[in-house]
């Protein structure tokens, strides 16, 4: 045993020397310390701790394939990881011996283009690197409703195709370039014909499609390039209370089926609508059970058209419009259009630190039903009730009455026991959603890919195929699925 | 390590890595400022907080078992200066803070001996020569009147490596007619070495100046130094005695005829002025009377810190001369021809960084002596 302890640590210190080679000396290191501060995130209630063996920290796309090239020769798993903002435990290595591969460096945004409506950005790029760049130009990216510390780039290709921004549409990256372990580049889309990035579908079938929303990595992307969107001076707000989720369907259909607001959530009063509003210091428990947030924004004549259909939409709505302080107001245009940070109030939420939640896209038809067996399960597996949250996030432009739902528990995060809860929960829940019918599930939680993959028939064997072509050696992350 | 085991850990289990805490409050301005000088400079997860609190985990639970060079770095190369922890506050309301825990972990790695030799070379100093600095010359200061109510406590860098600062509260005091007394026996506040986890060692240094200031009489004590302000505010029994910052001491004194100088100045807040003991306002108050205040985007809470403290300028120059450097540019660009500060330490890195930046640095009360007419 000692033995191969001692084999293992001579064959990492090896390798960190030829990683030290490519990438420098300070950017590569198997300091036992430094690869501890990668080796947990916010889910270790689901994903245990696991040490990376070295953690290389590349500057360029150079770098990478030589990384990439060196990890396939070997055949060492490779975990890469952006500007380290996971909750899902997607970059916590799931082999022994594992490279972290660091793409935070890699910070570059290349490109923005205000005629193209477009942006190319690095790995390393934040949602808020890139809003302090294109707001100059009056553009904006898609944001996710996660902390604008999160990349760009990965949110888009691994799963973010969810929004704030109703407008925005489910899809926003167009095209990109990825380095795959045997170190050849794939461009995607007009990319790969040309200089102008700026089309997904080039030739050939949709590989940019093909890549995005694995459970894992096929390999690097080391640029991308996405859509920005219109930022409207003329921008107006409501707040709507409700006393159930069913209700509120009706006006959230005809907003979206006419196309008229920019953001529109709906939010328990206990939870996200403090970081939407945020401040923790207001009665919450005096509104209306749920509320729905609304954003209406556009240029000149168009948005006032739209606000008048708004308000009218509102008045037959059956919920009760809300007089709330302007900064409430102010703070969820901020939320919406510029990147969450006070939504993550939601961290402290009861003071505890942390959150569980399973996203999922589904049709705003089974909306009621969703929360129904989110509220029954939590309670079946002994959470109490005043911990069950939940969210709906509408998503343009509405066919299938496309949704992003999440529902949510938050918690104690220092406290096992309720992690053993919520891993009770999830096992009941991930059937129970499936047997409901969900559209797809927003990330890869662990545990949600086994009952999911008995599901879909022959597309599993196809997948794993097309990931054996791609990656024969297996050294990428794939996940928890293969 | 005063903080319980569980408490810790149960600290550590709450950061949920989001990562808001590298960077200044977004919106409404919608920049990107980094926050955290440790993460930006070295990149690698393990100096940022998130990173810092995993490492922390990992000696508590016995993962980590021998000091790496990498844990030390980590651990060491932070000036704790909690502006992570002033951002995640104001973002989740967290309810134990990130600079307790740093130096808890300091604490906790001195006590296993895994301490940098540089911080051991400081403890051994003090040991020697009651100061930080292992000067063995006297800082040449008198009592104006040895029963005064005030006590002026200069604390070692202002005696020893910027005694500008000293010499111009001395001035102060005499030139708007303040009796004072300084101690003949002033020993190191014991600041460096509980910053640096030598809590132990430290206890001597209390003990002494404990009895010296009982000893004396004086009603207040004014610090030029916010470090030894802390130290005596946190890590000193309560001895009866008020504790002040020049610029609270200052701005007490009412009309001084300020003869106010054609200069524009960027404030820059100290660590442990501002987040530790919360005095913001009062540094301003005192500039604003003696120059036109440019404000830089970090600022108050949020405030970059200039890279020195935590044992940083001792161990890693090179980091805490990159800091203050980032610090001078943000002044500059806010219009400003001088950076001024109110901690001996702060100036102390501002200004060796400054002979490459064409700005100047002074503290607060080197400007008022300047300005105050006899």
């Amino acid at each position: 045993m000692l033995r191969e302890v001692i084999k293992m640590d001579e064959m990492v210190s090896r390798l960190v020397k030829e990683l030290q080679a490519i990438v420098g000396e300070e950017n590569a290191t198997d300091d036992r310390a430094i690869c501890t501060s990668y080796s947990r995130d916010q889910h270790w209630h689901f994903v245990p701790a696991k040490n990376p063996a070295c953690v290389v920290r590349p500057a360029n796309k150079e770098e990478v394939r030589a990384v990439l090239m060196l990890a396939n020769t070997h055949k060492i798993p490779v975990i890469p990881y952006s500007t380290g903002i996971n909750v899902r435990g997607l970059t916590i290595p799931v082999h022994d011996g594992s490279i972290l591969l660091d793409l935070s460096r890699m910070n570059r945004i290349l490109e923005i283009n205000p005629e193209m409506k477009t942006a190319t950005v690095e790995p390393g790029v934040t949602f808020g690197m890139l809003l302090e760049q294109t707001r100059k130009y009056k553009l904006r990216p898609a944001f996710p409703d996660a902390p604008l510390t999160v990349s760009v780039l990965v949110n888009y290709y691994l799963r973010g195709i969810y929004q704030t921004a109703a407008t925005d549409g489910h899809d926003h990256t167009i095209s990109y370039e990825m380095i795959l372990p045997n170190g050849e580049t794939l461009k995607t889309g007009s990319r790969a014909l040309s200089r102008m990035p700026y089309f997904r579908y080039g030739v050939g079938p949709d590989f940019a499609g093909m890549f995005c929303a694995h459970p894992g990595t096929c390999g690097v992307v080391t640029e991308l390039t996405a859509k920005l969107y219109r930022l409207y001076d003329n921008r107006k707000e409501y707040f709507i209370g409700f006393d159930d989720v069913a209700t509120p369907t009706k006006l959230i259909y005809n907003l979206m089926n006419d196309e008229l607001a920019a953001s529109i959530r709906l939010v328990d009063n206990q939870s996200w609508l403090k970081g939407i509003f945020g401040t923790f210091d207001y009665p919450y428990e005096e509104l209306p059970k749920f509320v729905l947030c609304v954003l209406v924004e556009g240029v000149d004549g168009v948005f006032e058209a739209k606000d008048t259909l708004v308000r009218a939409y509102m008045k037959e709505c059956g919920g009760e419009v809300l007089d709330l302080p302007a900064e409430f107001a102010t703070t969820f245009e901020h939320e919406s259009l510029g990147g969450a940070e006070k939504s993550c109030m939601v961290f402290g939420i009861k003071g505890r630190g942390n959150y569980h939640c399973i996203g999922l896209y589904g049709p705003l038809t089974l909306a009621a039903k969703y929360y129904e067996v989110h509220e029954k399960t939590a309670l079946e597996v002994g959470i109490p009730k005043d911990h069950v949250h939940f969210y709906i996030d509408p998503i343009y432009s509405f066919h299938g009455q496309l949704c992003y739902f999440e529902l949510d528990i938050f918690y104690d995060g220092s406290d096992p026991g309720f992690g053993a809860k919520l891993r009770n929960y999830n096992e009941r829940q991930f059937h129970k959603l499936l047997d409901l019918g969900i559209y797809g599930w927003f990330r890869p939680y662990a545990g949600i890919i086994e009952p999911t993959v008995e599901r879909i028939g022959y597309l599993a064997e196809v997948w794993k195929k097309f990931l054996r072509v791609l990656d024969p050696n297996e050294i990428m992350n794939r996940g928890k699925l293969f | 390590m005063e903080l319980e085991r569980e408490e810790v850990l149960s600290a550590i289990h709450h950061c949920v890595k989001c990562k808001l805490c590298s960077i200044t409050s977004f919106h409404p301005r919608e920049e990107w400022l980094p926050l955290c000088p440790s993460g930006q400079f070295y990149g690698y997860q393990a100096f940022y907080a998130p990173g810092k609190m995993e490492i922390f985990r990992a000696i508590l639970e016995g993962e980590i078992t021998e000091p790496s060079e990498g844990l030390l770095n980590a651990v060491y190369a932070c000036t704790v200066c909690g502006a992570c922890y002033e951002k995640c506050k104001q973002i989740t309301s967290v309810e134990l803070g990130a600079p307790d825990l740093f130096e808890a972990m300091r604490h906790e790695l001195a006590s296993k001996g895994w301490i940098l030799d540089v911080h051991k070379n400081i403890a051994e100093k003090i040991k020697e020569t009651r100061n930080a600095y292992g000067e063995k010359y006297e800082y040449k200061a008198k009592s104006s009147d040895e029963n005064a109510d005030v006590l002026y406590y200069i604390g070692c860098t202002a005696r020893y490596r910027v005694p500008e600062i000293a010499d111009a509260m001395l001035e102060i005091f005499d030139k708007i007619g303040i009796k004072y007394q300084v101690m003949d026996e002033e020993w190191c506040c014991g600041s460096v070495l509980i910053r640096t986890g030598q809590v132990e060692a430290a206890k001597e240094l209390v003990a002494h100046n404990v009895e010296e200031i009982k000893r004396s009489g004086a009603k207040t004590i004014v610090f030029t130094c916010p470090g030894c302000l802390k130290t005596f505010e946190k890590n000193y029994p309560d001895m009866g005695v008020e504790l002040v910052h020049s610029t609270q001491f200052l701005l007490r004194q009412g009309n001084m005829n300020l003869k106010k100088e054609d200069l524009k100045a960027a404030y820059h807040d100290p660590c442990h002025l501002g987040r530790d003991l919360g005095i913001y306002e009062e540094p301003r108050a005192v500039l604003s009377e003696v120059a036109d205040i440019k404000v830089m985007k970090r600022e108050k809470e949020q405030a970059w810190c200039c890279g020195s403290g935590g044992g940083v300028k001792s161990a890693f120059d090179d980091f805490a001369l990159w800091s203050a450097t980032e610090r001078l540019k943000e002044a500059k660009e806010a219009g400003a021809e001088a950076l001024v500060s109110a901690c001996p330490f702060c100036k102390r890195n501002l200004k060796e960084a400054a002979e490459k930046e064409e700005i100047e640095v002074y503290d607060v009360v080197e400007l008022v002596n300047r300005c105050l007419e006899r």
